[in-house]
């Protein structure tokens, strides 16, 4: 399947979600803003690329829910982490960029893991080198870089690596 | 029974919502007390995900499956999607256009990677 037809048949569930009524009309008007839409964007994405739906996307689903599940727990972190350094009397941080290096090879899976890295206590995504190998990450406390980099293995990239690859 | 399913979602409303309130509000402050974009850009991104999150799920718990909840819960899931990537494209312009990091600053590894 084409996946301009992919497309085509999710963004009217989409535009369904954003009008909050599931009607026949709702799921015709978005067809047609979704065609109208997708129009000027067609050259970034490779819409006539044929894509095969498999049963591993399937079979990743509980995965992918562990990986939410991590995910939600390290905002909820993060938040903390931040208010508490802006409440605090007075403001004692120690930034730096650490570079980081990745194992995802997909491009779906690196934005995954840069995402994930930004709601994440105390990290920031800021670039990605060249050859995709390596993230640029600003650390609100870079006393530490190597921690840094094994914790990011070690408790994100994991179920990045698992839900999306 | 309609009364207290009706309590119980006001009850999770008001505590989401004050959730939500207390995080932006968060997030404000670290915005004027942080040094530099970068650190500021922590507190926007992060603090503002939850926060708006917070009040929009307050929508939804006041709301129900109605259209107005559904659409609070869609927006959402956009802030939650967009945010990250909205805070990363500030943080990579911030640094070509020659922001220099505070003060403070202890390590930076970027530097000197990009020729352009």
């Amino acid at each position: 399947m084409k996946r301009r037809l992919i497309i085509y048949m999710g963004l009217p569930v989409i535009w369904c979600l954003v009008s909050g009524q599931v009607t026949i009309g709702s799921i015709f008007l978005g067809f047609i803003f979704g065609m109208v839409v997708v129009q000027p964007f067609s050259k970034l994405y490779r819409m006539d690329e044929v894509v095969t739906p498999t049963g591993d996307w399937l079979a990743k689903i509980p995965k992918k829910l562990v990986y939410f599940y991590v995910l939600i727990k390290e905002i909820i972190k993060a938040n903390i982490v931040v208010a508490k350094i802006v409440l605090s009397p007075k403001i004692d941080i120690k930034p730096g960029i650490v570079a980081v290096p990745i194992r995802t090879k997909t491009n779906i899976g690196i934005t995954g893991i840069a995402n994930t890295i930004t709601l994440t206590p105390g990290t920031l995504t800021v670039d990605i080198s060249d050859d995709q190998k390596v993230l640029y990450v600003h650390s609100i406390d870079s006393t530490d870089p190597q921690g840094l980099r094994e914790s990011i293995r070690d408790d994100l990239e994991k179920y990045v690596l698992e839900a999306f690859e | 029974m309609a009364g207290e399913l009706a309590l119980v979602a006001d009850i999770l409303s008001i505590i989401s919502l004050f959730v939500g309130i207390f995080f932006l509000s968060v997030g404000m402050i670290g915005l004027l007390r942080l040094p530099d974009v970068y650190n500021r850009l922590h507190a926007t991104t992060k603090v503002g995900t939850l926060g708006a999150f917070g009040v929009l799920l307050s929508i939804l718990f006041q709301e129900g499956a109605t259209p107005m909840g559904i659409k609070a819960f869609t927006v959402g899931l956009f802030i939650l999607l967009t945010s990250p990537i909205s805070g990363h494209m500030i943080a990579r312009a911030a640094y070509r256009m020659g922001v220099k990091l505070c003060a403070g600053t202890c390590l930076d590894e970027y530097a000197g990677q990009r020729k352009d």
